[in-house]
């Protein structure tokens, strides 16, 4: 658990409260170092502070406490504008509800990965072809949210994180809302991202996922109560 | 580092999806302001295409016309101005054309079945042929007294007389009673507009008016023509040259005066209209900030994806503000047509000049689209202060 030179992302006495009344910990001293290309679970109970350890590796929240290093730099140097196009180059988001925009095509969703990077709409609508065609949506780049079920809804909102080419992928229960069968192909999806060296982590409920992580983070009241890996 | 930015066009159909996402709340969202600019269009359409009519009317008149009688006395004595008085105000230098009129007291009636007690309403004009060419007066029919035509006993009617007394054309031919004397009517008179008392008189001669009814030609009315350019020195001059030793005994006008203030008058009118239509627009500014309020609310998710796919806190505000001009600017824009098509539709209907300057329809387009940016700044402002983790959360 000590501070590692070729970790990617290194969390140093992390804790993040919530203003109250009354005020919650929800992460308390967490130290945490994760390597290029590592395929990493964070598990726990409901409100044991999983999301909000993922929200802050992925720079969406700032920490109350404690010092953030991606790649070798201390975010706090960073400016609000810098976070956002660092979020935008670099990390991949996947939520549990996959949060497509309704009124946009599934090209049109993974598309929007690729706009606050200033590519041209040709150039973002080609790279959001490819995407879908990685994660077997090819056949369905015309169909709108509703139309897709939940497993290729998913499938979509990996091809927008993934469009993008980050470095990371973070997954919030990418396989909470999604039966068996669909919930396993977008494990083998993520693993086959990791596979091709992308660092991922992904919070999962599921035990029998959870197993197939290398590297396994389990938290109990904002504390981390195991550190496998 | 190096910042990337979102491009404008891109910003502008990130605005517009979150128009068409919702359309018929869209719709609902511009009625307020549509209603505002279609009034504020209408109102200023409808006042600028009168005044438009009104120069029109002017210059077909215009506004060199000078018209000079005598004040009504203390009991009503003075009804005549001094002989000799249309050589005096010729010498006037920038006077250009002046004539005389004398208004003669006699009864006029269609017939002689006609009681003489319900033959008034309609005087009798005395006067020469110049008249129509100085006033700028047109016959809708027939001839003027022209030439030895003022030695017989014919008229002209004014417009307003000829429908009074039931005459529509000079065919089949008529005539008409004065003061139990027949005359032949040999023309009518289109509305003079400028000259209401004229449309109600008859005009005859001055030879048949010396021999039928012993009236000498003394004037009561001048009308004159001056340099445009000197109008007002000719109104100051008049009174004086007509009547050195009491030029307070001459009442001096422009006919055009009288029009102008009409229009003043239905000035205020046009303002309460547009005080109507700023606080429909002040409605819909605030039905536009509600809206987008709500949005901002309803719509944490997106704001918290485009956040988490690289979307800074000026970009989601950028896109919120030009949604919320867009909204109002199709508002706008629809209300603009509207009140092109109500003034067009008022225009027509009472046959007057349709006229809208293009600054009017340019500012109002300009003020919608105020109005949208100021009613969505508040609704921006909390959109971009949004924490990108809250608005992920599930």
């Amino acid at each position: 658990m000590s501070s590692n030179i070729n970790s990617v992302i290194s969390l140093k006495n992390i804790s993040k409260t919530y203003d109250g009344p009354p005020p919650v910990k929800a992460l308390d001293d967490i130290s945490i170092d994760i390597n290029e290309g590592e395929f990493v679970s964070i598990v726990g109970q409901s409100g044991s502070g999983k999301s909000t350890l993922l929200n802050m590796i992925g720079l969406l929240d700032n920490a109350s406490e404690g010092i953030i290093e991606i790649e070798g730099k201390n975010i706090s140097d960073f400016s609000d504008d810098e976070l956002s196009k660092f979020r935008g180059e670099k990390i991949g988001f996947i939520f549990q509800s996959f949060f497509l925009l309704p009124g946009l095509t599934a090209q049109e969703n993974v598309a929007e990965g690729l706009l606050y990077q200033g590519v041209k709409r040709e150039e973002r609508l080609k790279k959001a072809k490819e995407a879908l065609e990685q994660v077997g949506l090819g056949h369905r780049l015309t169909h709108l949210p509703k139309e897709l079920s939940g497993g290729e809804q998913q499938r979509v909102a990996i091809a927008r994180a993934l469009v993008e080419d980050p470095a990371f992928v973070l997954a919030d229960e990418p396989t909470g809302n999604l039966d068996k069968e669909s919930g396993l192909k977008i494990l083998n999806i993520l693993k086959e991202l990791n596979d091709i060296g992308k660092t991922v982590i992904m919070i999962t409920h599921n035990q029998e996922h959870a197993k197939m992580f290398k590297k396994k983070i389990e938290l109990v009241d904002g504390k981390i109560a195991k550190y496998e890996g | 580092m190096k910042v990337n930015k979102l491009k404008t066009r891109d910003l502008f159909f990130v605005a517009l999806y979150g128009v068409k996402a919702r359309r018929g709340r869209a719709a609902m969202t511009s009625i307020g302001i549509g209603i505002g600019i279609a009034a504020i269009v209408a109102v200023t359409g409808i006042s600028s295409s009168g005044k438009a009519d009104l120069l029109a009317t002017l210059e077909s008149f215009g506004t060199n016309l000078i018209k000079a009688s005598p004040q009504a006395g203390f009991f009503g004595s003075q009804e005549s101005l001094p002989v000799g008085v249309v050589g005096m105000v010729e010498r006037i230098g920038p006077v250009e054309e002046v004539t005389s009129t004398s208004r003669a007291n006699l009864l006029v009636r269609r017939t002689n079945f006609i009681s003489e007690y319900e033959g008034g309403g309609i005087s009798t004009v005395v006067t020469s042929n110049e008249l129509l060419e100085v006033i700028g007066g047109n016959l809708s029919e027939g001839r003027f007294i022209e030439g030895d035509l003022s030695d017989v006993p014919v008229t002209v009617l004014g417009a307003v007389s000829a429908e009074r007394l039931g005459i529509k054309s000079i065919y089949p031919p008529a005539k008409i009673l004065i003061d139990d004397q027949w005359f032949g009517v040999i023309g009518i008179l289109e509305e003079l507009t400028i000259h209401p008392d004229l449309d109600r008189s008859v005009f005859i001669g001055y030879g048949v008016a010396k021999t039928l009814f012993d009236i000498d030609s003394e004037p009561t009315t001048l009308y004159l023509r001056a340099n445009p350019d000197y109008v007002e020195d000719v109104v100051d001059v008049l009174a004086p040259s007509m009547n050195p030793e009491n030029p307070d005994q001459v009442e001096v006008s422009r006919p055009s005066d009288a029009l102008e203030a009409q229009q003043a008058a239905e000035a205020a009118f046009t303002n309460l209209l547009l005080g109507l239509g700023s606080v429909a627009l002040l409605v819909g500014g605030v039905a536009i900030a509600n809206v987008m309020v709500m949005s901002v609310l309803e719509r944490r998710m997106e704001i918290g994806v485009r956040r988490s796919l690289g979307a800074t806190r000026k970009e989601i505000r950028s896109q919120f503000l030009l949604e919320s001009i867009i909204l109002s600017g199709i508002g706008g824009i629809v209300g603009v047509l509207l009140g092109v098509g109500i003034t067009f539709g008022y225009t027509n209907y009472t046959n007057i000049v349709f006229s809208i300057p293009f600054w009017q329809i340019f500012g109002a387009v300009v003020l919608a689209l105020v109005i949208g940016a100021i009613s969505g700044m508040y609704p921006a402002i909390k959109a971009s202060k949004i924490q990108p983790a809250e608005a992920v959360r599930t």
